[in-house]
């Protein structure tokens, strides 16, 4: 199991452009995913589940993915949180 | 008594009907209960297929910028739909419950509406809306319901609101206008509704409290003015309106049968993008010169399992018998990381998706699959003229390849008895920086070119087409991709080389006399709009524009090239 602390850092959160990005890009693999944020631990591959997490720009969020590609999994969500979800420069 | 409701004009057209009110969709659904499970949960599954082929069509029928702009609320609709957490929840209430699958759908849309409406973000808490559109449109699939708006044809829908998926369906179904009480002029829907020429008015906050079904309305989708019992100077003035459409588009039918030709006698050759089987029929009834870009991808996003080369030749048989006779241009596969398919050829999580292994790359890549697509292309050749172009071409080692592999499998055929043209032309898409300057060191080894303009404007200014947040960035209408244009133009002409431009700028009428004045003389354009850059073709004079094409390329900047575009416009004739 691999853990990462991540910040969303892009201007509109975790709203339902970026959270279909993160949805679809997990869903390319075939670990699980959990996404915890604000007290609530939601399937990473589910849209309505990110959604509700309501995270805004500066929230830390939890990912942890479990299954046999874990590491690119991580590496991949990781990535996109960095480049804030190709929202912004 | 006459009663006038203001809303916003969100696409133009006039319309006389009846209304038929739909009230928003609530699942008004009882408790209960049934004893075979798994045939329930089957029951459900078979309606979300069809929900997901529903939307799988719509998003078929969309294109250009069209597709970029609904595309994203169809993905965040399908997404829903297959969101692990929905499916799990319905599944357990039926099978913990015995709930039916109708009532299952409520509790679980209700589990979560709860939770959404207890949001403080305003913009999540909307998202609602989408859920609730979703889970109605399973509802509806389980009833083989069109969301409730059945034998609406001739009629008025008046709405709450109305989503991107349903305005084709509407559309479709004869429905004559429609109004809602929310909305945005700018929304997905009115984009969509205008490109279908439904009229559309949206913001008539009262229409829903003060139009009941069956009253007779009059609706100006131009002004955004719904009048409810209309008096005989309302229905003077749609008269009016509606001779002055007609007229409009009986200008443009006209051209059906006219020639693309400037006014001072040049004839341009207007080929016709086509997807589907439906584009293929009116490209060739809207006199179209041709096919001059069929997207093969389609026959390979639709299904799990890559289709086989007797599939493939009856798609491009019957394509070519459908245009009898005229030249039908097949791309190759022009699959990459962008493009969602389900049967594994692509790579996912490239990091860089555009710049990734796609076109003909992933051809090349895979010497069996292009194999089999060039046996089937060439197959059908028999048939009728057929060329072949091959996209994402980035310099001459790729197209010596292709052409061998073309010479290979020409061979090949015939040594194996089958019937195959005599020469089958090989084009290149140049829509890669580097193929449009190195375009003399292979020209030579095609027999025609097409310039992909919406992905060479991309490469070119480094500027992702998708990308909202660019704003005005991602532009044709830059002199370098001008420049650019114009050289690749006379490097194909000095070799008597054909030329097309196959991206949307082709399908802007606005945009004609600059194409024309770069020297261009073969259009590839979707059919939606063939008619009216045939007008604004047949609105130019050649001679003039090539005359003021070295002003054209010295402009400096996109204000440069406007104020140009503007200058050499003529007053219409037609």
């Amino acid at each position: 199991m691999i853990e990462r602390e991540l910040l969303v850092s892009n201007r509109l959160g975790l709203h339902a452009r970026a959270t279909a990005k993160l949805v679809q890009l997990l869903s390319g693999f075939r670990s699980n995913a959990t996404l915890v944020a604000r007290g609530r631990e939601v399937n990473a591959k589910s849209i309505m589940g990110v959604m509700l997490l309501a995270a805004g720009q500066g929230t830390p969020v939890l990912l942890r993915v479990e299954g046999e590609d874990e590491a690119a999994a991580a590496d991949a969500a990781a990535a996109l949180f960095e480049r804030r979800f190709d929202e912004e420069n | 008594m006459r009663l006038q409701l203001s809303g916003h004009g969100a696409s133009r057209g006039s319309a006389l009907g009846r209304a038929r009110v739909r009230l928003p969709h609530v699942l008004e659904v009882v408790e209960e209960r049934i004893t075979d499970v798994e045939a329930e949960i089957a029951r459900l599954h078979a309606a979300i297929l069809v929900v997901r082929d529903e939307m799988h069509v719509t998003r078929r029928r969309l294109h250009g910028a069209l597709a970029q702009e609904v595309g994203e609320f169809l993905d965040l609709h399908a997404l829903l739909l297959d969101d692990p957490e929905l499916l799990r929840g319905l599944d357990a209430l039926i099978r913990t419950g015995r709930y039916s699958a109708d009532y299952a759908l409520r509790l679980q849309r209700d589990r979560i509406a709860n939770v959404f409406t207890g949001m403080d973000d305003a913009y999540l808490r909307s998202r609602i809306d989408d859920i609730d559109q979703v889970i109605g449109r399973i509802h509806a699939a389980l009833h083989r319901r069109d969301a409730d708006v059945q034998g609406i044809a001739g009629e008025i829908l008046v709405t709450d609101n109305i989503a991107p998926s349903e305005v084709a369906q509407l559309q479709a179904q004869g429905v004559m206008a429609v109004v809602t009480a929310g909305g945005s002029a700018l929304s997905h829907s009115a984009i969509l509704a205008r490109s279908l020429h439904l009229p559309l008015v949206v913001g008539t906050t009262l229409a829903l409290q003060k139009i009941n079904d069956g009253d007779v309305l009059v609706v100006d989708g131009g002004t955004g003015l719904v009048v409810r019992e209309p008096e005989a100077s309302d229905l003077r003035e749609h008269r009016a309106r509606m001779r002055d459409l007609k007229r409009e588009r009986r200008q443009l039918n006209r051209l059906r049968r006219e020639p693309s030709r400037t006014r001072d006698g040049i004839d341009i050759r207007l080929y016709a993008n086509a997807e589907s089987r439906e584009d293929v029929a009116e490209a060739h009834a809207l006199g179209a010169a041709g096919v001059g870009l069929y997207r093969t991808e389609f026959l390979f996003l639709n299904t799990d399992a890559v289709p086989d080369e007797e599939a493939q030749f009856r798609a491009y048989r019957d394509l070519v018998l459908g245009m009898t006779g005229r030249t039908v241009t097949i791309r190759t596969l022009d699959l990459g990381a962008d493009k969602a398919d389900r049967t594994g050829l692509v790579l996912g999580n490239e990091p860089n998706p555009a710049l990734g292994l796609r076109g003909v790359r992933l051809s090349l890549s895979r010497p069996a699959l292009f194999e089999t697509q060039l046996r089937a292309i060439v197959r059908a050749s028999a048939y009728g003229p057929v060329r072949i172009l091959v996209p994402m071409v980035s310099g001459r080692e790729e197209v010596l390849a292709v052409g061998a592999l073309l010479a290979r499998v020409v061979t090949e055929l015939r040594a194996q008895g089958h019937a195959v043209a005599e020469h089958i032309p090989l084009g290149a898409m140049i829509e890669v920086p580097s193929a449009a300057l190195s375009l003399p060191d292979f020209i030579g080894a095609l027999d025609f070119i097409s310039i992909g303009t919406n992905d060479l404007v991309q490469y070119v200014l480094a500027a992702d087409r998708n990308n909202d947040a660019l704003g005005p960035l991602y532009s044709p209408l830059h002199p370098a991709v001008l420049r650019l244009l114009r050289a690749v133009i006379t490097v194909a002409g000095r070799r008597n080389i054909p030329v097309a431009v196959c991206g949307e700028i082709a399908g802007d009428p606005a945009c004609v006399p600059l194409l024309l004045a770069l020297g261009l003389q073969e259009f590839s354009l979707h059919p939606a709009t063939l008619l009216e850059v045939r007008r604004a073709i047949r609105d130019c004079d050649l001679g003039m524009l090539r005359a003021r094409a070295p002003q054209l390329l010295r402009a400096r900047d996109r204000g440069a090239i406007e104020r140009w575009l503007h200058r050499v416009r003529l007053p219409s004739t037609q």
